[in-house]
């Protein structure tokens, strides 16, 4: 049987590289994994926070709650910037 | 994550803020724009509230005339009221203006 | 709140708050509006006590808070100032 990789096991692979988070409503993250538990709440470094007006709000290190997390996306820098 | 409450007066969970405010006169941030300052008589681990003497402000957005968007605050006074801890967003002993 | 790979060393969310306790905070809520200050105590659904805390609403300082207890099911991130 192929062998599959578990969702979380994929976020596993992520901790210490950029991630790209959508967030369920208009926000999004990215910034480089630090950690995560099993409800998926993240400790990210460097984030920059994406508004839904465009602002772009920096931040040093930052747990996110993992309660509104939609869509996660390795390797991701956020959304195309300007 | 899992403190030893030592009964001392520093939080070592954020539900001992509220066990603090007991019999106290307590400010409440609720979901839609509502405020409550009222005495907590009781809580629980929900943040389900019992509140008495309770002064409620609620923030109405209004077009007057020209379309124009104003705030409205309509307040309501209730001697006992039972708040659904789902709605809580803050809780903070002592009202602030 | 336990993730065992890298546990308690403030890269993973328990060890991240045991990190910050005592230190300046921002916290976002869902609803935008931001709480800053000293953070006193978090528990496992991420209800919040902040010491010194100020509201900003659309970036505008609107209130203070001595004490304040913010309920964890409205808290987008906690981001360590």
């Amino acid at each position: 049987m192929a062998s599959q990789l578990l969702p979380l096991e994929l976020i596993d692979k992520c901790v210490g590289s950029k991630i790209w988070v959508v967030m369920k409503g208009e926000k999004e993250f990215s910034g480089t994994l630090l950690g995560f538990d099993d409800y998926v709440n993240m400790v990210l470094e460097d984030v920059t926070e994406f508004d839904y007006e465009g602002n772009h709000t920096k931040l040093s290190k930052i747990l996110l709650n993992g309660n509104n997390i939609c869509m996660l996306i390795p390797g991701g820098e956020g959304p195309a910037s300007e | 994550m899992a403190d030893i409450d030592d009964g001392t007066s520093a939080p070592a969970e954020p539900l001992d803020l509220v066990r603090l405010c007991l019999d106290e006169i307590v400010f409440v941030k609720l979901r839609g724009d509502r405020e409550l300052k009222g005495r907590l008589h009781a809580y629980d681990s929900h943040c389900n509230l019992v509140l008495g003497d309770v002064e409620e402000t609620v923030y109405v957005v209004e077009e007057d005339e020209d379309e124009e968007e104003v705030v409205k605050t309509v307040h309501k006074k209730s001697e006992m009221m039972f708040v659904r801890g789902d709605s809580v967003v803050l809780i903070s002993p002592q009202a602030s203006p | 709140m336990e993730n065992g790979a890298n546990a308690g060393d403030g890269r993973d969310p328990s060890g991240f708050l045991s990190e910050i306790i005592g230190s300046q905070v921002t916290v976002k809520l869902n609803s935008g509006v931001v709480y800053k200050g000293e953070l006193q105590s978090v528990d496992g659904y991420m209800n919040i006590a902040l010491e010194k805390t100020e509201e900003h609403i659309d970036g505008v300082k609107k209130r203070s808070y001595g004490d304040a207890f913010v309920r964890g099911n409205n808290v987008m991130y906690i981001s360590a100032d």
